[in-house]
């Protein structure tokens, strides 16, 4: 029972808690979204998480090729998710308003938490809110980046510790993140608006889920690294 | 995606089942255990030829595709691809598993691998307890009925599946070839895409009321003829079958014929079955 | 790295224009309930699964077919390897063409065929005509996308330094980038599709409201709407945008990779590991917080404009 596996299964599972935490903060508003009918960014949970946190992998791959510490590599994927959102929700503000002509409106609160803009007058009827307003835009960059530096942490974790090859490593983290990914999305019934939505209450149960599942696929990584040889 | 409102159907009038009766086309309960036992046994030894471990894996994806059916005709909330691309992780995570220890009780002259089905076993508990924790009411409280059982068969199916073609393509299951062959060449992206297409393409590209199990069932076969075909050329290309290029030759064919087949069974049925098929017309104009 | 930039942004029109052509994804959820609520149509539903997956599919397999012909290919012609790239990539986008096409078929047939009690028919010219359109925006995209797997994961021996090349296969690559591209194009360029070209003859200006849902237009400027009509809107607007996103995203990610490395001093020897390996990260991590930021005030910036642009909501 040496030191380093209690660490990778202790990473994994910090990476499983971190990717059901930024699924939950990520702004998603499903298909009414792209019909400018809800706040949020207008595709599914789990496809615009994967593509985050896929930008921050490959990111987090180049530079784990030229340094070992776990913090750097880690922030650099979380870093790069992060671009990856930011930019998104920013063009489709730019579409939302020019395409369509809609102001980006959240239809969950009644004052923004952040710059305390009036939400309601500027409200379609009978929607749910529109676009990407400003408290929507942190919340997605928050979820971002600690959904990238999940993802990358679990990599690295894979890469250096259990010392599994790039390829290999970069392909079980991603399922172990998509494992994650896929329950908290279930946990949230499709869209969320973010951290001041009513529905962010429900993370701790999620959480709890994601706890399990992470632990039993971190003894997977272990056995697989044992059975590898390379431990 | 979502699919805005789900169109409640009527629960099919399903006559008492007196026991397995064991009829083509084979309902779910019996596609499972048709499907589990020969994959399973068919995963063990990988020195079969190619095209019975292409049926082996036929068989895991059609149990994949069902229970994915079954789950997702309650409404999932996020669509059904996501509950096809959770699969296709599960079959990772538990063909890593079966790796860790193929070298327990492993001959690998005639190619008899048990112990990964030590892999199945494992993602059967995880997917029992992911399934707890989706349906109970002190958590994610999604309420469809028999989740559990589906989440097993999911975990199961999915690392069956993958089992199958790291075999098909390695040639053995002994995981530095397969580390060699597959995750570092980068194959392994081709086979996590198309197993989780083929879980769910076939009951998201049937969605409607007027769904026919079937028919979807012809969308699976015809997907999996498609990976026959690419599957045949990467071992052509990796060399590593025992049995030499008339292995990698035959599932080419053997997918090229298999999908041809049921491609035009499928598209002839849908043509027959739906409202009417017609060249050109005006739309139904309304009042 | 500017041609991968420049890729990118073709990439990421083509990929909009494409799920317009072949209504994928979000909106076509409207196509799918426009039948369901009396409102038969002429649109092609293609329904393959969200676009993300759907683009890692064709990319995944153009990158399988491009890596086993190169590694048939390259020994051909050693020193010049490119030019088994020019022959593999066409050929290997050609395959991912196909298993489009083959895949678009079968979504529309299934899913019209499973909405009979509601009287919509198939369309054999809708099918027919739309595939070839579906099949040469795909072929677009791919082609775009696997060009730079193949750039990135090759880089170094291109430009003769090995150890620059990505970690990652060109197949896992082809998987990563298409999902990127496809839910970039998903998030963005399907808002222009959805809310606009949709629900066209309702009032500009306003989010589409829930009881309008299902009542696409169906004739328009040609008579009877298709998807041909729509994909020329959109490539106005939605596409460049959707081209531009993904771009802008592939440019800052790599410039700031990039500055990080020579910040650190680290070109062009890569010593590996070492105090200068983790300033080069430290500066790529520092690139990048700043451009988040300058994201993040600038949306501040463009909502007050907006707001005060447009003004409160007026009308009924």
């Amino acid at each position: 029972m040496e030191p380093v596996m209690f660490l990778i299964v202790g990473y994994v599972v910090i990476g499983g808690l971190l990717a059901s935490l930024g699924a939950h903060l990520l702004p998603v508003g499903g298909a009414p979204a792209a019909m400018g009918t809800a706040t949020g960014i207008a595709t599914g949970t789990v496809q615009i998480m994967l593509g985050a946190v896929l930008t921050g992998l490959f990111t987090a791959a180049n530079v784990a090729t030229f340094t070992d510490n776990i913090l750097l590599v880690s922030l650099s994927g979380a870093v790069g998710a992060t671009i990856m959102l930011v930019v998104v929700m920013f063009m489709a503000n730019i579409l939302y308003a020019f395409g369509c002509g809609v102001v980006p409106i959240s239809g969950r609160v009644d004052v923004d938490p952040i710059t305390k803009e009036p939400q309601a007058p500027y409200k379609t009827p009978q929607t749910d809110g529109h676009g990407v307003p400003n408290v929507v835009f942190i919340s997605g960059t928050l979820g971002g980046f600690v959904g990238g530096f999940g993802g990358a942490l679990m990599y690295f974790t894979l890469l250096n510790y259990a010392h599994f090859t790039a390829g290999t490593a970069a392909v079980a983290s991603f399922s172990i993140f998509v494992a994650n990914a896929i329950l908290a999305a279930y946990n949230i019934r499709g869209t969320i608006e973010g951290f001041h939505d009513p529905k962010f209450k429900r993370l701790p149960k999620s959480m709890i889920a994601s706890f399990a599942i992470s632990l039993l696929a971190g003894i997977v990584v272990v056995l697989a690294a044992i059975g590898l040889g390379v431990i | 995606m979502t699919v805005t409102p789900v169109i409640e159907e009527e629960e099919e009038a399903t006559a008492p089942k007196k026991g397995l009766s064991f009829k083509f086309p084979f309902d779910e309960t019996e596609m499972a255990l048709i499907a589990g036992i020969p994959a399973a046994i068919i995963t063990i030894f990988t020195g079969l030829p190619a095209v019975i471990k292409g049926v082996g894996l036929l068989l895991a994806l059609l149990w994949g595709m069902d229970s994915v059916r079954k789950t997702s005709k309650y409404g999932l909330g996020t669509g059904v691809p996501s509950i096809g691309v959770l699969g296709t992780g599960y079959g990772v995570i538990g063909a890593l598993m079966g790796l860790a220890v193929v070298g327990y009780g492993s001959n690998a002259q005639i190619g008899f691998y048990p112990a990964v089905l030590v892999g199945a076993i494992f993602m059967a508990i995880l997917g029992l307890v992911s399934g707890y924790f989706s349906n109970s009411e002190k958590y994610i409280a999604m309420k469809i009925p028999r989740l559990e059982r589906a989440m097993v068969e999911l975990g199961i199916a999915g690392t069956l599946a993958m089992l199958l073609q790291f075999s098909i393509v390695t040639g053995t299951l002994e995981f530095q070839a397969v580390v060699d062959m597959v995750m570092e060449t980068g194959v392994i992206a081709f086979m996590f895409i198309f197993t989780a297409m083929a879980m769910f393409h076939p009951y998201n590209a049937c969605l409607g009321p007027d769904e026919r199990r079937e028919r979807t069932r012809m969308v699976s076969i015809e997907i999996s003829g498609l990976i026959w075909i690419i599957l045949g050329f990467a071992m052509l290309v990796l060399g590593t079958s025992p049995w030499g290029v008339w292995d990698g030759l035959s599932l080419i064919v053997f997918g090229a014929i298999v999908w041809f087949v049921f491609f035009r069974k499928f598209i002839k049925a849908c043509m027959d079955e739906c409202w009417e098929t017609v060249g050109t017309g005006m739309i139904k104009t309304l009042g | 790295m500017l041609v991968i930039a420049f890729l990118a942004f073709i990439a990421c029109t083509f990929e909009d224009i494409e799920s317009d052509i072949g209504s994928q994804s979000n909106p076509n959820s409207q196509v799918q309930l426009a039948a369901q609520v009396g409102q038969v149509n002429r649109f092609f539903n293609k329904a393959i699964s969200g676009e993300p997956l759907s683009n890692a599919m064709y990319c995944v397999v153009a990158g399988t077919v491009v890596w086993m012909l190169l590694i048939k290919l390259e020994p051909l012609v050693p020193g010049a390897t490119w030019k088994a790239a020019v022959v593999a990539i066409p050929i290997g986008v050609g395959v991912a063409a196909l298993i489009h096409m083959i895949f678009s078929t079968s979504a529309h047939c299934g899913r019209v065929a499973g909405q009979k009690r509601f009287e919509q028919p198939i369309y054999l010219d809708v099918l027919y005509g739309h595939l070839l359109p579906i099949a040469t925006h795909g072929f677009m995209t791919t082609f775009c996308i696997t060009s730079i797997a193949y750039i990135q994961s090759n880089i170094g021996t291109l430009s003769g330094n090995p150890q620059l090349n990505h970690p990652f296969a060109l197949p896992l690559l082809g998987f990563i980038w298409g999902i990127t591209v496809g839910s970039i194009g998903s998030s963005t360029g399907d808002v222009h599709y959805g809310t606009e070209r949709e629900f066209q003859d309702r009032p500009f200006g306003e989010g589409k409201r829930v009881v309008y849902h299902g009542k696409i237009t169906r004739y328009a400027e040609c008579g009877v709407r298709t998807q041909k009509d729509i994909a020329g809107f959109c490539a106005k607007f939605g596409g460049p945008c959707t081209g531009m996103t993904f771009g802008l995203i592939i440019l800052f990610e790599n410039w700031r990779t990039l500055v990080g490395m020579l910040l650190g001093g680290f070109l062009p020897n890569l010593p590996a590991f070492t105090a200068s390996g983790d300033m080069a990260a430290i500066g790529g991590i520092v690139m990048g917080l700043l451009i988040v930021a300058a994201f993040v005030v600038g949306n501040l910036v463009f909502v007050k404009w907006v707001r005060k642009k447009c003004g409160p909501f007026v009308g009924v």
